[in-house]
């Protein structure tokens, strides 16, 4: 009946229609959950320890129900004491790997130093924003340690400091600078009740390892996406430990 | 401005008598005895309806109920419950068994099967035999006896917290020891308030207040309740199993 | 018929007042009358109702979840059925439980298995029992697997499009010998050698066909049984945590064992007949012989 006229209502409501639309689409990811994160599964986690940083993913690449791999490795090294954890969309992951490899390479070179945790997290953020209305389905979490460089006013040489770092951000780089945990992946809710329960301040190495691995253990054996295995980076000033999980494998 | 004709359309809206008002329930069997938790929060959405809304109900002096879900759905669920309860009472002159009352609450559920009470429904207390026990049951009535179980809003939170410290799933024992089969109330009871308050931090349902009903099997004394303040006891009599609660303040934001 | 049949029967139920008013049929009260009193939403479209409300395929945002993703199998052979089921009920992508029983134990010789809503398949099965236990008070001797089944099957057919989801594999040992039949809510009923049910159920017959044969020992037929769930259960999000096993002999059922399928992975089913000795998993029985070189990570 009204056919004239609901085609003059959507002219007149042209000009809105993007910001809508985009508002919608938002709103929609809250309520469900956006397909292409939960397609092929996956978590990862960071945390905060005193003089030090964790980080840890599971290792399965999924086909929804279907496992296709246990040996999928979503956190990678940005330089010695950062690191990257890139979870959602597995083709997403490669892409950005490869693309944040090559982003910091350039500002290696151009700036003749390593990038600081703080600057990559920046740079993660805008790599994202760029994609904003059609975004990389991953959720990154970033855990590093950021030296601070002090030179003392008598001439002595400088002293190098290092404070731990994590970072996470949204599909489309909204950051987060948690000062416990960062958490994401399909396991991200389970990772949250966990870490809030066993995470402490300054934790050591050692007690961190402990807390990160037992967090990220039981949140995916709760979780039928994730899981399959794990890794585990702890990063201290002198030395990155890397470890390999006993984990649940169904 | 959208002119306001297109609301004038005959618009169909499908029968929704159902909301979720959020809160979470737990409950964690001991050898000898049984707690039964719940936060008081009652939500719709981003709105609190209510800071003090009971989750958690005394049936008998061995069986506590939590109910989570749709609130209208769970008080009136409960109601009918106590109901039945009380025709068997004067029917048979004594209390229903736990694992009884479990099957009960099975057949009340399933009775609504084509159309469900939206709730999920915790039973713990003391079975026959003097054991803690936890049934937790679905919307439609499938149940289970388990050690440890919880349900609502943040159970994907706190469950794998239990799973770690309760099963100490993931965990090695020291070696030539095992793992406790059954905790001691005291590890229990701070367990569960480590519980509510890690949900409370991350989850928005939950909060405002905590209560803690704790059944204890006949003949045993209340050892590990000592330093628990303000608790109020709910026994008929006080040489049967007797039921406890005790209410804890949780972050109101 | 005996007295004690009588009281049970239903076609000689002349008193009009309900016991259930009393609590003192607490089981089943609600069926005291023989007739099943379900109480339906007052909507035009009861069906469609339900469905919107319950069914998380139609709609993964809907309130109530029923638990689906299982896998269960039976299978008939010389020394009568196996019946091997996982633990696992997921709601979305969250593990509701890990300790489910997918096997519901009727009577001490029927098992009826688990698969689709755990509530449907509890209470049917439950309610079974009742018909069965009654059918061998009425006819003193104890029900064929076929009937049983078929009576299951005729009741689920009466819901057929009310929303019941049940995929059931009723298995047993009766006058015939062993017996495995296949129940869904769809109404099938299907007599059968071996059936696998669930989303882990292609998984599971991979193994089953490859390792099939009806001579097959006790044994090697428990192992087989295992061996299936362990394969579902590592490729199936939706199945896992743990094996149940139960076996079916001519006296009746027995319990064979509760198997973690992450231990099985790493160091297989423990010191049982059959087991070959070792995890069955891929990378721990070809640890260092892998095609490819482990891939590094490059900065």
């Amino acid at each position: 009946m009204a056919r004239g006229r609901t085609r003059w209502w959507w002219k007149r409501e042209t000009r809105s229609v993007t910001v809508t639309q985009v508002t919608r689409s938002l709103e929609d990811s809250e309520e469900r959950p956006n397909m292409a994160m939960e397609l092929n599964g996956g978590s990862v986690i960071a945390m905060v320890g005193k003089n030090c940083v964790a980080i840890a993913s599971d290792l399965r690449l999924g086909n929804q129900a279907l496992t296709v791999a246990t040996n999928f490795e979503k956190i990678f090294p940005v330089s010695e004491q950062l690191y990257i954890g890139l979870c959602g969309l597995a083709t997403d992951v490669e892409t950005l790997r490869e693309r944040f490899r090559f982003l910091v390479n350039m500002y290696t070179i151009k700036e003749s130093r390593a990038i600081s945790p703080q600057a990559f997290a920046h740079l993660v953020s805008s790599t994202l924003y760029e994609k904003r209305f059609g975004p990389y389905f991953i959720e990154p979490v970033i855990a590093g340690l950021e030296p601070i460089t002090t030179t003392p006013t008598d001439g002595s040489a400088p002293t190098t400091e290092f404070r731990p770092f994590i970072a996470g951000a949204d599909v489309i780089g909204c950051l987060n600078f948690a000062k416990d945990f960062i958490v994401t992946g399909t396991a991200s809710d389970k990772l949250f009740g966990v870490a809030e329960g066993l995470w402490e301040p300054d934790l050591g190495p050692e007690d961190l390892f402990e807390t990160i691995s037992q967090t990220l253990l039981n949140a995916v054996d709760r979780d039928a996406y994730s899981g399959w295995g794990a890794v585990v980076h702890v990063i201290t000033p002198d030395k990155v430990v890397s470890r390999t999980l006993k984990a649940r494998m169904d | 401005m959208p002119s306001m004709e297109h609301v004038a359309h005959p618009q169909q809206r499908a029968f929704n008598p159902y909301t979720e008002n959020g809160g979470t329930i737990l409950a964690i069997a001991g050898a000898d005895f049984t707690v039964i938790a719940g936060d008081t929060r009652q939500s719709e959405g981003y709105s609190i309806q209510t800071r003090y809304a009971p989750k958690v109900f005394r049936l008998t002096d061995r069986a506590v109920l939590a109910v989570n879900g749709f609130a209208a759905d769970g008080n009136m669920f409960v109601k009918k419950v106590k109901q039945r309860l009380e025709w068997y009472r004067h029917a048979h002159a004594k209390d229903m068994p736990l694992r009884a009352i479990a099957r009960l609450i099975q057949t009340m559920l399933y009775a609504q099967r084509f159309f469900p009470y939206y709730v999920y429904n915790i039973l713990g207390g003391i079975e026959d035999d003097g054991t803690g026990a936890v049934y937790s049951f679905d919307p439609v009535g499938s149940y289970e006896r388990e050690a440890c179980r919880a349900a609502g809003a943040a159970q994907s939170l706190v469950q794998p917290f239990l799973d770690n410290q309760i099963y100490f799933k993931n965990q090695q024992a020291a070696p030539g020891q095992t793992h406790p089969s059954h905790l001691p109330l005291p590890d229990v009871l701070s367990i569960v308030i480590d519980s509510f308050t890690s949900a409370t931090e991350r989850h928005i349902e939950v909060g405002d207040g905590l209560e803690m009903y704790i059944v204890l099997a006949k003949g045993r004394n209340t050892q590990g309740m000592e330093s628990l303040h303000g608790v109020q006891e709910l026994s008929s009599k006080l040489d049967g199993e007797r039921v406890f609660v005790v209410r804890r303040e949780l972050k109101k934001d | 018929m005996n007295s004690f049949a009588t009281r049970f029967d239903s076609h000689h139920h002349d008193d009009d007042q309900s016991d259930a008013a009393w609590g003192s049929q607490a089981g089943f009260g609600n069926l005291g009358d023989g007739s099943h009193a379900f109480n339906v939403p007052a909507v035009p479209d009861p069906t469609a109702f339900l469905r919107l409300h319950t069914d998380d395929h139609a709609d993964p945002n809907c309130r109530i979840k029923i638990q689906h993703g299982t896998t269960t199998l039976a299978f008939r052979f010389q020394g009568g059925v196996i019946v091997a089921v996982d633990s696992r009920a997921t709601a979305g992508s969250y593990v509701a439980s890990g300790t489910v029983k997918k096997v519901i134990e009727i009577n001490p010789y029927l098992l009826g298995t688990m698969a689709g809503g755990a509530a449907d398949c509890q209470y049917w099965e439950t309610y079974l029992g009742i018909q069965c236990r009654l059918h061998e008070l009425r006819n003193r001797e104890r029900i064929s697997v076929a009937a049983a089944s078929k009576y299951l099957s005729n009741l689920v057919y009466s819901y057929k499009g009310m929303g019941l989801s049940m995929g059931t594999m009723i298995c047993g040992w009766d006058k015939t010998g062993p017996a495995v039949f296949y129940v869904d809510s769809d109404g099938t009923r299907l007599k059968g050698d071996m059936f696998s049910v669930g989303s882990g159920s292609t998984f599971a017959y991979g193994v089953l066909d490859q390792g099939y044969r009806w001579d097959l020992t006790d044994e090697e037929a428990q192992e087989l049984g295992r061996r299936s769930i362990y394969a579902a259960g590592h490729r199936d999000a939706f199945s896992g945590n743990t094996c149940n096993l139960y076996h079916v002999k001519e006296d009746g059922w027995k319990f064979i064992g509760n198997y973690d399928i992450s231990k099985m992975h790493y160091e297989g089913p423990g010191d049982v007949p059959g087991a070959p000795g070792g995890g069955y998993g891929y990378d721990v029985r070809t640890k260092g012989r892998f095609s490819v070189l482990e891939t590094e990570v490059v900065a």
